[in-house]
């Protein structure tokens, strides 16, 4: 790992004042409301409370905007012709995605940490796995948004896509069940969609796949086997599409 | 095209691996929503070490993209190049060849010296960073930002990256373009120092000036293709020759025949009507005036020295350049 790399990455992502506030204080600000605010937060969710669930939610969304915001500036980094000076210098693919990928936990942690306060100050509760297992999740899954940030930016070639990135996670957000309950045909769709399957196993640790619906009740119950394909596809298919892309840009842009 | 060195007297930094570069058919085909576009089509060059040399060429001519295919941003798709005897990515890898780009492919949010420190990072053995800012002429804006330099000094930014391996080649693809003239003399009196301790130097231009003054040996690139190679000298009087000129004939069928026989003389490149003159230019002006002036019976004859304008433009112009021009001017469009 070319941790000179690394330490001057983070070093830029301080330097931009906007994106900073987006990533840490947004997600807190969506747990605020959609959590906290609410009279049912204390209500029981299987190993933990309903505020514990929809912090964890929020954390997991925190993390997605902060590492999709991070594969998209790759990708517009590329297109500049930062990826043709790379090309002229003894650094590998592998040690280039090595010091995103790390940069984008490192990022993620941000907004995590942030909502993981906020949560131990304002009531969310459950068993110590439920907690750390979902945390761990949720930082571990994190690094395969970056992929998606990645894959639109090369694909879309502007800037401007890369901007409307974080509107997408925002949709695939609400698709991938992460703001409100969906059901019936809404709930089919949407397990296919590739934010589900991330935040569904993030969850698990608290409700064992139980989903509930807007009023308190039990939707369905999705086997663990589900996400897990649901996450491992995605990161497959992104994967696939950012090695296909990335040789594709290569030569002169 | 075989091509002979013309390596100057300076002894080469390292002649190990044989020639600093080796082309052999190189050949490039970009594949694009409306066809094929052959922008190389068979390239064979040969550039030994300490040899100074320009590539000269209009836009869309297959510069930039030999150019990548001699540093292995681009694979080619025929024939092959050699670095040093090397692939062409073993040899940036070992720090032998470094180049400088056309444009882009700097950080805007980093300082100049946190840029050549992170490059430097990707190198076993990079030379000190205050030494390549020095020796880059930049030592003193170490600490602003890229995105408040102007392209005059970003260009000495990419120029101090591409010191960092201490490479035996440079490669420079257009490296003055956006500069001002001040700021293109003082690139080029930087670089005269870096040819002078013995690097070899490729430079992709458009500025004749710059191909004369600065370089041994010019290889003239046109529709993917080495249409001339050799010393300035040798180019301006090769090609270009004399321009011949008489007074055209006032009858147009006078004047078509004329024309017709212009052009079929020997060595003859273009022959078209300005102005009422018959403006003839080729390698041999004493045949060609006296063609014209006794077995014709021109009138008004002029002969005038070639510039090496002319024989830029004499070599790349569209009639005498192979077929496809359209779809390799696009190339440079898309990318």
């Amino acid at each position: 790992m070319n941790t000179t790399y690394l330490g001057l990455e983070l070093k830029r992502f301080a330097r931009d004042r906007v994106t900073l506030f987006f990533v840490a204080i947004l997600p807190a600000f969506f747990y605020l409301i959609f959590g906290v605010a609410q009279d049912f937060g204390s209500e029981s969710a299987g190993n933990g409370n309903v505020a514990l669930y929809i912090m964890v939610s929020m954390a997991a969304y925190g993390a997605v905007t902060a590492t999709t915001g991070i594969g998209g500036a790759a990708a517009v980094e590329r297109m500049q012709g930062w990826g043709r000076q790379l090309g002229l210098t003894p650094l590998r693919d592998s040690g280039y995605v090595a010091v995103k990928a790390t940069l984008a936990v490192l990022v993620a942690l941000i907004p995590v940490s942030v909502i993981a306060v906020l949560g131990i100050l304002t009531g969310a509760a459950g068993t110590a796995a439920a907690w750390g297992l979902s945390l761990l999740g949720v930082l571990a899954g994190a690094w395969v948004f970056a992929l998606f940030g990645l894959v639109v930016g090369l694909a879309f070639r502007t800037e401007g896509a890369v901007n409307a990135i974080g509107g997408i996670v925002v949709v695939l957000g609400f698709l991938g069940n992460i703001f409100i309950p969906l059901s019936g045909t809404l709930l089919d769709i949407a397990r296919f969609t590739p934010l589900y399957g991330y935040v569904s196993l993030v969850r698990y640790p608290i409700t064992e796949g139980a989903l509930p619906d807007s009023s308190g009740g039990t939707a369905a119950v999705d086997p663990l086997w589900l996400p897990l394909l649901n996450l491992g596809a995605w990161a497959l298919i992104l994967g696939l599409l950012a090695t296909w892309l990335v040789r594709r840009g290569r030569g002169r842009q | 095209m075989h091509t002979t060195g013309h390596t100057p007297g300076r002894s080469a930094a390292d002649t190990t691996g044989g020639a600093a570069i080796e082309l052999v058919g190189l050949e490039k085909t970009f594949r694009t929503r409306d066809g094929d576009v052959l922008a190389v089509r068979g390239i064979d060059l040969t550039v030994d070490a300490g040899e100074v040399v320009a590539v000269l060429g209009p836009n869309g001519a297959g510069k930039t993209t030999t150019l990548d295919m001699v540093l292995g941003l681009t694979e080619p798709t025929g024939g092959t190049a050699r670095v040093f005897g090397q692939r062409p990515r073993e040899a940036v890898t070992a720090g032998r060849v470094a180049a400088v780009l056309q444009t882009g492919g700097l950080l805007r949010d980093l300082t100049v010296a946190e840029t050549v420190r992170l490059v430097a990072s990707t190198y076993a053995a990079p030379s000190p960073v205050d030494e390549v800012l020095e020796r880059a002429g930049i030592a003193h804006l170490g600490a602003r930002l890229v995105s408040k330099c102007s392209g005059g000094e970003q260009q000495r930014l990419r120029f101090a990256l591409a010191l960092l391996p201490d490479p035996d080649l440079l490669v420079l693809d257009e490296p003055t373009a956006g500069m001002d003239v001040t700021a293109r003399r003082e690139f080029w009196d930087a670089m005269h120092a870096e040819a002078a301790a013995g690097r070899t130097v490729v430079f992709a231009t458009h500025y004749l000036s710059e191909a004369d003054t600065f370089a041994d040996r010019i290889v003239v690139i046109g529709a993917g293709r080495v249409l001339a190679d050799g010393t300035t000298a040798e180019i301006r009087s090769r090609v270009a020759g004399r321009a011949v000129s008489v007074d055209a004939p006032a009858d147009p069928a006078a004047r078509e025949r004329l024309v017709a026989v212009a052009r079929s003389l020997p060595g003859v490149a273009a022959a078209e009507v300005t102005g009422g003159r018959l403006h003839v230019t080729g390698t041999d002006s004493d045949a060609v005036a006296r063609a014209l002036l006794v077995d014709h019976g021109a009138h008004g004859l002029e002969v005038v020295a070639g510039s090496l304008d002319d024989a830029f433009a004499t070599l790349t112009r569209p009639e005498t350049r192979p077929e496809n021009r359209t779809t390799s001017d696009e190339t440079e469009q898309t990318r």
